[in-house]
């Protein structure tokens, strides 16, 4: 059945009595009614409160007006809310009692949480948005003047001012970045997380029209650095409807944390192959990789350039993001398309904090010669953290090495990462990363760089 | 009770009663650190929280379900765990409070996180009574950051973090 065609029984109140009523949903804020007292009500009347049953209890929605219908379907008229207006979807249908003004209830909250932000902030927020609408100003009125000529000069045009005028914009865009990170350098904790929300309040209007910040802000899947952000960042692809959004997107995709993300999948891919290449396997036996938070699994294509080399290859795939492993399944897809091979490749819908109550993992999984995880320790706080990477150790054959990764504590873009995308990280110094294996494993471990310094790796190899 | 200076570790069982000495006790552990008043009531507030929670969602069938709160106070983090048995039966809770858990530290400022759970909790069915708050509110009250890990024999961590 439609929802249109359910009907409930309600009441309307007025100052001389209950009224009962037939309503029939019309429409999420209004409601089509009969009388069932027979008395004809004007148009426009007030009503005091409007009363639904559900589930054998009253929910008062409070004062309605009535309008009266001219279409000849039995119906008297519509119902409105005057004062609070309620979801009828929700209530009729999901028994949730949902206000359409609700949540300017937490108007007060929101305002007062601007009182503690200092004046030098305020000053240079003030002062950066006043700079970034000339620039969009200007950005936006030349893209219109090229707006209508052929795509391919379109294309050279705008190609030229990102070459040209963008290269001024960075510059600036640079500077304001120095000039937040010197302001904020001595901010507390909690004056860095009240700051950036004031901060992000006031560039919202660029941070959505900007591809790769709108979804490091909005989260669609619930959490930060999900698959589709990681592939914004390795395809490095002009993305943006305007000159100035595209500007903004390859601003950000080319910040030497960008860069520090993309390096570590080819060290990955290197690390692997080295480490191949000194295992002895056995005859028939598969080199066995496991990787944990795998998100699109970009570098299993730098692993595997011809045929052969699948059936090299047990991989399991692990990560907590189903949609993250179906991006991972196609590239596979793709990969075995490319090189007409079959992969040998599992994959694990499972979250690492859950994954032992769940799995049983050694008995399930097996052990493995390599084992590597890049996102996902910036995630976890060090009591997590300790627990995982011991977990994962055990599952390390004898001789089988593992590689993690966390971003360094000297990360240089992490005010931008933090006030412009709303993006934090578990930064760790290398003692910190270096002493998260606990001390009772027999291990060999090591912790190297990526070029850009901000890639940290932590490399263990189990002895026994 | 295995109390070294920069760490309090103690055991419970899931009694209620037995929460509200434990505070205390808390409360003198981070005082003899020299923690700010502020601090040290935000502290004994999560430990609170994360105590109620454990007595709550717990599994303590077996005999002996003890709960264990170990506290580590070094230079740079605060760290507050609380470990207590479940059961497949909590299979569920885990996967929501999992999801909840990144969701909140998805955001700069859990204050942020708290205004946008104020507007789903708005939206909560009729016959629902809870607040749907709790996590979100020891985030934002207790400016701490909150992880949790479920160990191979069904023990459930929940970890309190405090950056200092």
């Amino acid at each position: 059945m439609d929802r249109e065609e359910y009907t409930f029984q309600a009441l309307l109140v007025d100052d001389k009595g209950k009224i009962p009523i037939e309503a029939k949903y019309s429409a999420k804020f209004a409601v089509q009614i009969k009388f069932l007292d027979d008395q004809i009500r004007e148009d426009g009347y007030e009503f005091r409160n409007l009363v639904f049953i559900i589930d054998d209890e009253q929910v008062d929605l409070g004062p309605c007006r009535f309008l009266t219908q001219s279409e000849g379907d039995g119906h008297a008229g519509y119902l409105f809310f005057v004062g609070d207006i309620y979801d009828l979807d929700s209530l009729l249908f999901h028994k949730k009692k949902v206000i359409l003004q609700g949540p300017f209830g937490n108007l007060p909250i929101i305002l007062e949480h601007k009182h503690k932000i200092r004046q030098q902030f305020k000053d240079y927020t003030a002062s950066l948005t006043y700079d970034l609408s000339v620039y969009k100003n200007l950005f936006d009125s030349l893209d219109a003047e090229y707006a209508f000529e052929p795509e391919m000069v379109r294309k050279v045009v705008q190609q030229t001012i990102i070459a040209n005028e963008g290269k001024t914009f960075f510059e600036y865009f640079d500077s304001q970045l120095r000039e937040l990170q010197r302001i904020v350098a001595d901010f507390s904790k909690e004056e860095h997380e009240r700051h950036g929300f004031y901060f992000r309040k006031q560039v919202w209007n660029y941070i959505t029209l900007t591809p790769f910040m709108r979804r490091t802000n909005l989260k669609p899947r619930g959490y930060s650095g999900d698959s589709a952000m990681m592939r914004m960042i390795y395809i490095k692809e002009e993305l943006g409807d305007s000159t100035f959004s595209k500007l903004l997107h390859k601003h950000c995709i080319e910040r030497p944390a960008a860069e520090a993300v993309r390096n570590r999948r080819t060290l990955i891919a290197n690390t692997l192959i080295n480490k191949l290449s000194n295992s002895v396997l056995s005859p028939g036996e598969r080199f066995k990789v496991l990787s944990v938070a795998c998100g699109p699994a970009f570098e299993i294509q730098d692993l595997l350039s011809n045929p052969k080399d699948c059936e090299i290859y047990d991989f399991t795939l692990l990560d907590q993001d189903k949609a993250a492993l179906a991006e991972a399944a196609s590239l596979v897809g793709q990969i075995e398309l490319n090189l007409g091979a079959r992969i040998k490749v599992g994959y694990l819908q499972e979250s690492v904090r859950t994954m032992l109550s769940t799995l049983r993992l050694a008995s399930k999984l097996g052990q493995f010669h390599f084992i590597y995880s890049m996102g996902l320790f910036d995630y976890l706080t060090p009591p997590v953290a300790r627990a995982v990477l011991w977990n994962l150790y055990q599952l390390l054959q004898p001789e089988g090495e593992m590689i993690v990764g966390n971003f360094h504590v000297s990360n240089p873009n992490r005010i931008y990462m933090e006030y412009w995308g709303d993006w934090v990280l578990y930064y760790r110094t290398e003692e910190e990363f270096f002493n998260l294996l606990k001390s009772g494993a027999e291990a060999a471990r090591s912790t190297t760089f990526d070029e850009t310094g901000i890639q940290m790796f932590l490399q263990i190899k189990r002895l026994r | 009770m295995k109390n070294t200076k920069d760490t309090m570790k103690v055991t419970l069982h899931p009694d209620w009663d037995e929460i509200e000495p434990l505070r205390l006790q808390a409360h003198d552990f981070f005082g003899s650190h020299g923690l700010s008043g502020n601090t040290i009531q935000s502290l004994v507030m999560v430990l609170g929280e994360l105590l109620e929670n454990s007595v709550k969602y717990g599994s303590y069938k077996v005999l002996n379900g003890q709960i264990n709160i170990s506290i580590n106070i070094t230079k740079k983090i605060i760290t507050i765990e609380v470990t207590n048995p479940i059961d497949d039966s909590n299979l569920d809770d885990l996967k929501r409070l999992d999801q909840m858990i990144q969701w909140v530290r998805g955001y700069q400022d859990p204050f942020e996180a708290y205004i946008e759970r104020l507007k789903e909790v708005a939206k909560k069915p009729l016959h629902d009574k809870e607040s749907g708050l709790g996590i979100v509110r020891v985030a934002y009250e207790g400016d701490v950051i909150l992880d949790f890990f479920v160990s191979e024999d069904n023990l459930l961590t929940v970890s309190a973090v405090l950056t200092r």
